[in-house]
């Protein structure tokens, strides 16, 4: 680990507890002390549990149980349905005051997220901590755990240590007596799968995990196991990133022509470009997207916008120049052209993106059905890395399409 | 003309009616309704040029009296407000008179309304069918027949053939199919008729069963079918449906049916659909709503659903036999929700060829109805 030239780094990780049912309990008070539920369908016995309070915990209420088996268990058991709309909104509040402190702020899902408060040095990071939790209570009434650490994994851990309403700190020197005792299966990045295969092993606590030797376990779980072997010895670089959410919604090229231009192939050579462009940008990210919109701006300056929902989730340049094409063919008035650009949205990340297959066109997929089976296997074995670099060099990402937009002149 | 009608036969005569009335429509005699008083009764016509529904109440009917007073002609009425005022009159009886300026009065106990009325003359004629292409086959058989497959249509008018149901025969059988190109329903009956049919091939839009569905009630009567070349009619005791035909071939759709399997699961349809319907509650947030099957031994199955947003829930459904090779899955909740209530059998068989390629629900030995559905891929 190259870790010897950096400065030592403060993480703080933010847990809302019980995120969905404290947001219920503070619009509606008369909720508050009692064992709550939200489930997807509150008058079939058979929804799902999305979340409980704490005092429905109590009673061994938990996630993805059925309505009926937590009623069983609970028979005061309220059941309300879930308002994400609601839960988006508070959410959004949360990150706002997490941005008051620091700009280096990653949410990771609706009620979580990492904040790398390193350069605050004037604070003593356990306070800023508690008037954060405290801040955070007072404002949206919704409690929080709060892990203090030096990198995202310690602080992740820490978080889980104090619930709800905590504060811990988790120091590399902490680790053998904090962190190892733990079962293996409450270590961040261990599934049930993982948990079962470390068990033929023998490990059963994260100290059993650190302590084992890195290529025993690399052999057993492949490239995740070196990760986690790290992980367990207090290692983790990833850094706090504040655009990892952002740079997902669109990813776009655009460009001012050398002149203003009504020529056909012009315009298709610039459109082949952008695209191989915004290809590459997509494969950077790992993701695909669904939607494509075109810029067309005319030598008067005026700017259109046209936007298209593909059929599949692609990051295809051929794909996508070809659907850009046909878009622009659509909508051009044939006046010059000044500036085109090429942005995708609706994106999802590569490995939760799916394609619904065609009954006339499938065969060309299920040809490949062998491959695909070959390359799930290798990534499980040796990471997901392994079929990233065999393309030519990616170019550098300059600007946003946004920007590009704006400096267009 | 003149006539005194029963409110209720009145009713639902103008609602089935209506089903063909468009407001938006090319022709604009057609946004009415044509009234035609006979001495047998009253026809009640409406059309949007792609359907045409007459409706026929008998004056007397099982010596029952619906309509009286009655003095033949004919009238074309505004169908954006007949049919509110025949639902609120005050009275179980309604009189219609049109004068000869067109004006229509229409009375029910002491309320009267005035309505401006249009030639009849002026409303186009229906098409009248010459075919020898006809068959019967019993009302509830026919909405069966449509509630298996009408469902699979496409609603994207990229493929506008495949918004359509294929309607083939084959010796004494005869066969709906729809797909939508993500997934297939088929239904195949025999014709129990003495001559063997010889039909031509026709694809019937879509929206075009999903009214007639509305339309007929569910008997054992009779319902007669004709078809010609580019239309097709429905015909009932007092019911007239006729719809356009869409034109185009329609794909070949049998040589894409798998004939093997290479893993065959045999399952209570009714607990499969219910787990299923409980993994696709976690999975709506996803864009698609796919949940994922995979086969374990001892006979489980595992469905799977997520939304990295939400959560996820895993449930296992005991099959009552799994055979052949380990499988993984990824498929749309809503078609395998579809296709096992359109199956509507208590035991299904499911055969996979492998996780890209389609796969076939059909009840256990009854090959006369199938529904094929397309996998999701993930990456």
């Amino acid at each position: 680990m190259d870790n010897k030239n950096r400065q030592p780094r403060v993480i703080l990780h933010i847990d809302m507890n019980s995120f969905y049912a404290s947001v219920e309990m503070a619009d509606y008070p008369e909720l508050q002390g009692k064992p709550l539920a939200i489930a997807g369908n509150p008058e079939e016995r058979k929804g799902v549990i999305v979340t409980s309070s704490y005092e429905a915990r109590k009673y061994g209420v938990k996630t993805t149980m059925l309505v009926g088996e937590a009623r069983k268990l609970c028979p005061s058991l309220l059941i309300r349905r879930p308002n994400f709309d609601r839960y988006r909104e508070v959410s959004k509040q949360l990150f706002a005051i997490l941005r008051e402190v620091t700009e280096l702020v990653q949410p990771v899902s609706i009620d979580e997220g990492y904040m790398d408060i390193s350069d605050l040095a004037d604070r003593h990071p356990p306070e800023l901590a508690e008037e954060l939790q405290k801040r955070i209570f007072a404002d949206l009434k919704v409690p929080c755990s709060i892990g203090i650490a030096p990198n995202k994994f310690l602080a992740k851990m820490a978080s889980d240590m104090k619930k709800p309403m905590g504060c811990t700190i988790l120091r590399k020197r902490d680790i053998p007596k904090k962190l190892w005792p733990l079962p293996v299966r409450d270590m961040h990045g261990v599934g049930e799968k993982t948990a079962e295969k470390l068990k033929k092993i023998d490990v059963r606590t994260i100290g059993d995990l650190a302590n084992r030797k890195e290529y025993e376990l690399k052999n057993l779980l492949g490239v995740n196991g070196s990760k986690l072997h790290q992980r367990a010895n207090g290692f983790d670089e990833r850094e706090v990133d504040p655009e990892a959410i952002h740079s997902f919604k669109s990813i776009g090229a655009s460009t001012t022509l050398a002149e203003d231009t009504a020529e056909e192939t012009e315009v298709y050579r610039t459109f082949r470009e952008l695209a191989e462009k915004v290809e590459g940008r997509m494969k950077r990210k790992e993701v695909v997207g669904q939607q494509l919109q075109i810029m067309i701006r005319y030598n008067n300056r005026k700017t259109v916008t046209r936007t298209r929902l593909l059929h599949n989730n692609t990051n295809s340049r051929e794909i996508i120049s070809r659907e850009a094409v046909d878009l622009f063919e659509e909508h051009w008035t044939q006046q010059p052209i000044r500036l085109l650009g090429i942005t995708m949205s609706e994106l999802v990340e590569t490995n939760e993106a799916v394609e619904q297959l065609n009954l006339f066109t499938y065969e060309r997929v299920a040809e490949k059905e062998p491959l695909y089976k070959t390359i799930e296997e290798l990534k499980e074995k040796y990471g997901s890395d392994v079929f990233k670099s065999s393309k030519m060099p990616l170019p550098p990402i300059r600007t946003s399409f946004q920007k590009d937009f704006l400096d267009g002149d | 003309m003149k006539f005194a009608i029963q409110r209720d036969q009145l009713m639902e005569s103008v609602q089935d009616v209506m089903k063909a009335i468009s407001s938006r429509t090319a022709i604009p005699i057609l946004t009415g309704m044509k009234l035609e008083a006979t001495t047998e009764g009253v026809k009640l016509t409406g059309s949007d040029s792609d359907i045409s529904i007459e409706s026929f109440i008998p004056a007397e009917e099982d010596g029952t009296v619906h309509i009286e007073n009655i003095e033949p002609g004919s009238i074309v009425l505004q169908a954006k407000y007949f049919p509110d005022i025949v639902r609120k009159v005050p009275d179980n009886t309604v009189e219609i008179e049109s004068d000869h300026t067109k004006n229509v009065t229409i009375r029910s106990g002491s309320a009267e309304f005035h309505l401006n009325g249009q030639d009849a003359e002026e409303y186009p004629s229906l098409p009248q069918l010459r075919t020898e292409n006809s068959f019967d086959m019993p009302t509830d058989l026919l909405k069966r027949l449509i509630k298996q497959t009408g469902f699979a249509v496409s609603t994207s008018e990229t493929r506008p053939i495949l918004t359509g149901v294929h309607v083939s025969t084959e010796e004494e059988n005869l066969q709906f199919v729809a797909t939508d190109s993500h997934r297939l329903a088929s239904r195949k009956i025999s014709l129990e008729t003495e001559e063997t049919l010889n039909l031509p091939s026709v694809v019937i839009p879509g929206k075009s069963l999903s009214e007639l569905n509305k339309i007929l009630d569910d008997t054992g009567d009779s319902v007669q079918i004709s078809i010609t070349d580019n239309q097709i009619l429905f015909r009932t005791k007092h019911l007239y449906f006729l719809s356009r035909l869409l034109e185009g071939n329609y794909p070949e759709t049998s040589r894409l049916i798998p004939n093997e399997s290479k893993t065959t699961v045999l399952i209570d349809s009714k607990e499969l659909l219910q787990s299923v319907d409980r993994a696709s509650l976690l999975a709506k947030e996803n864009r698609n709503n796919v949940v994922r099957l995979l086969t374990k031994e001892n006979n489980q199955i595992e469905i799977h659903g997520n939304s990295p947003e939400v959560g996820n829930v895993t449930e296992e459904v005991t099959a009552d036999t799994i055979d052949g090779e380990e499988l993984k899955i990824s498929f749309s909740a809503k078609y395998m929700m579809d296709a096992l209530r359109a199956i509507d059998a208590t035991q299904v068989k499911i055969s996979f060829t492998g996780a890209m390629r389609p796969f076939l629900i059909t009840p256990v030995d009854d090959a006369s109805i199938l529904q094929l559905i397309l996998p999701v891929r993930t990456y």
